[in-house]
């Protein structure tokens, strides 16, 4: 046994579904509500197990031809429900790449089989879309929960598709979507069983007033000025993103606004790294977003931050004047309530889910993904009127509480408690 | 004066006849393996069980013969018991009988809707002697399994025509994970057969010490053509298995 220490053995630089699914964990098992956890994720990179806060993390490996050709089609199922897939990528089922997507979720489904011989699990919980054929592959008995991260839109999902998807979908007792939106998809695709839809939430205690000096830190790293109003984009580089749509927009917002910098804070996702699933479209679309901005000679007013530890990016959302959710197709959108956590005023696009939180003008201004001319109407509008600024942002902070850890382990613990 | 030599040979006869026995039994199950492995699973498993039975039964038959038992008597008596038997117990050996068969020829399985002799409903069991329906009132029927021999059975469940099971049974040395995705990729090259919306799936019926039965999914596109993609499927999975079984032991022999 070798204890880890964050920063020198490792970095803690979790995707969305960890950032909200290890809290709630932890969370759990602090109210008594879960006693132990073991968690099965596929890390090649990472020790084969991990303890940490009393949860046993099992990292998967696959050898490399396996873990690309699961890393392709778990990308082209992404993009079929974030509605980028052209019609030829409805092959994927009959593809080596779906197999070797079956294949690691088999590997899955032994080990988590195996643990359970062992340890006697009263439920499984599976996340997201990636995972999905694990609930039919244990033949288990005991409750089995799926909760899909993603977009769940019914326009999106091929007819082809449907057979596969609903064999896999009827194996669970429950399935949690996002927002009410997916949840009326789901029904309307057919689905019979028990659904649910809980939007997701974020442990507010990490989000904490930041002090003088990582605030002094943040400036001096990227080159941030009092007089500059900040825009706020936190996301992953990736084209569902839109980060290409908020570049667009600075030009016409500059002509409102003198000073204006654009902070786009995120790096790629496990998917997109060379070291996880090796498919490196994030350093693809950081080279064109790099490339736009200097040919819309923008360069002083907008900064790549990459990955930014914890501290700095609470210092990110206290120092900036507004944040903006560009995605073209977007499951939720947790950065929305980071922002709202502190009081900021955010521009989210209709097609996240968390938009259906949002009233235009009251808590938040909605835009349709890709209008550029819209975006910088309404950032211009935010940064020139600070009384408007300030009321959506005090109201944004209002409606953050339905997505803090709280409610979102109350409503996790009910859907859970109704199976057990 | 007990004769030790006689009782030493006698013994030593007996004991070579059950080894013989043995051994016949061995090459006999290993040859029936081979030649019945490009047929359905079920079938080579019974025919295998079957004669395995017969060569037992008259192997222990002779080498009680060698201590000096009169088998002549004792076939009579098995003769006996067993007549008696199927009398008494005729129906339910009907019953058992067409379980059977219907096993093979029968189109259903539990979970589809069917009717048969004027009652309808949902398939929750078939056991040796009956199946179990379920209707929309939450009746449960048993159905003898005789009747579906003798009357006409229909098969309501939607796509029920397309769905071809086919049952697997792997030794545990084999790694699951590997035996599917071969299994799965020579499927996916009969995909022209095959409904597009459903592509091949596996899944784990039950596991054993030593072995797990699987049941491989499949939904074809023509029903005239299930007993062909039947036939070319087993034939692959029985070459699957025998390439995976030389793996594990030139891995666990170097």
């Amino acid at each position: 046994m070798h204890s880890l220490k964050e920063g020198a053995d490792f970095e803690y630089s979790a995707g969305g579904v960890t950032r909200m699914v290890l809290p709630l964990l932890t969370h759990m098992m602090r109210n008594g509500l879960v006693e132990a956890a073991d968690w099965v994720c596929l890390n090649p990179e990472a020790p084969a197990t991990v303890r940490m806060d009393g949860i046993t993390i099992h990292h998967l490996n696959l050898l490399r031809e396996r873990r690309v050709g699961y890393g392709l089609a778990k990308e082209i199922i992404w993009r079929v429900f974030h509605g980028l897939s052209p019609p030829t990528e409805q092959e994927l089922l009959w593809a080596d790449d779906f197999v070797d997507y079956t294949f690691y979720n088999r590997v899955s489904a032994e080990l988590i089989r195996n643990l359970d011989s062992r340890e006697d699990f009263d439920l499984f919980y599976i996340h997201d879309f990636q995972q999905l054929p694990v609930g039919r592959m244990l033949q288990t008995l005991k409750p089995k929960i799926l909760r899909w991260h993603i977009p769940f839109e019914e326009s999106m999902i091929p007819t082809e598709w449907s057979g596969f998807l609903s064999t896999y979908l009827d194996s669970y007792d429950a399935i949690v979507v996002s927002c009410r939106r997916y949840l009326d998809s789901l029904k309307s695709l057919g689905h019979k069983g028990a659904s649910f839809y809980v939007y997701p939430y974020i442990d507010q205690s990490v989000y904490t007033k930041p002090t003088q000096q990582d605030l002094n830190e943040l400036n001096s790293r990227l080159g941030l000025r009092n007089d500059e109003k900040i825009v706020l984009l936190v996301a992953r580089l990736d084209p569902m993103k839109g980060q290409d749509a908020v570049i667009k927009a600075i030009p016409r917002v500059l002509s409102d606004v003198r000073k204006v910098k654009l902070v786009i804070i995120g790096n790629g996702s496990f998917s997109g790294s060379k070291r996880g699933l090796g498919l490196s479209k994030s350093e693809t679309w950081l080279m064109e977003l790099r490339h736009l901005v200097k040919s819309l000679h923008i360069e002083d007013n907008v900064t790549f931050a990459g990955y930014l530890p914890q501290r700095l990016l609470n210092a990110a959302y206290e120092s900036c004047d507004m944040s903006i959710l560009p995605s073209r197709r977007e499951g939720f959108g947790l950065v929305v309530v980071e922002s709202w956590l502190y009081k900021k005023p955010t521009v989210v696009s209709t097609k996240a889910g968390i938009a259906e939180l949002v009233n235009d003008g009251e808590n938040g201004l909605l835009i349709e993904p890709d209008d550029s001319a819209g975006l910088a109407e309404k950032i211009s509008n935010i940064l020139t009127d600070e009384k408007v600024a300030h009321t959506i942002g005090e109201n944004g902070f209002l409606t953050s509480r339905k997505c803090l850890m709280d409610d979102g382990l109350r409503a996790e613990a009910e859907v859970m408690q109704e199976l057990l | 004066m007990l004769d030790v030599t006689a009782i030493l040979t006698t013994a030593i006869s007996s004991a070579a006849i059950i080894v013989v026995t043995w051994l016949v039994a061995h090459f006999v199950g290993t040859f029936l393996t081979r030649i019945l492995r490009s047929g359905p699973p079920l079938v080579s498993a019974h025919v295998r069980r079957l004669t395995l039975t017969f060569i037992w039964i008259v192997g222990i038959l002779l080498a009680l013969e060698q201590i000096g038992l009169r088998i002549e008597i004792l076939l009579l008596l098995i003769a006996i018991i067993g007549v008696a038997f199927a009398i008494a117990n005729r129906e339910t050996l009907e019953n058992i009988a067409s379980k059977y068969f219907a096993d093979f020829y029968i189109p259903f399985k539990v979970g589809d809707s069917i009717a048969v002799h004027g009652y309808s409903g949902k398939v929750i069991e078939i056991n040796p002697i009956s199946t179990v329906l379920i209707n929309d009132n939450e009746d449960l029927i048993s159905v003898p399994n005789s009747l579906f021999l003798r009357e006409v059975v229909v098969n309501s469940t939607p796509k029920a025509w397309k769905k071809v099971a086919i049952p697997i049974m792997i030794s545990n040395d084999i790694p699951l994970p590997n035996f599917e995705s071969d299994i799965i990729r020579s499927c996916n090259k009969l995909r022209h057969r095959l409904d597009e919306r459903f592509p091949p799936i596996m899944t784990v019926k039950n596991r054993g010490d030593k072995t797990t039965e699987l049941t491989l999914t499949l939904m074809v596109k023509e029903p005239e053509t299930k007993d062909a993609i039947v036939s070319a499927v087993t034939k692959k999975v029985a070459e699957v298995q025998d390439q995976m079984k030389k793996n594990v032991h030139q891995h666990s022999g170097s």
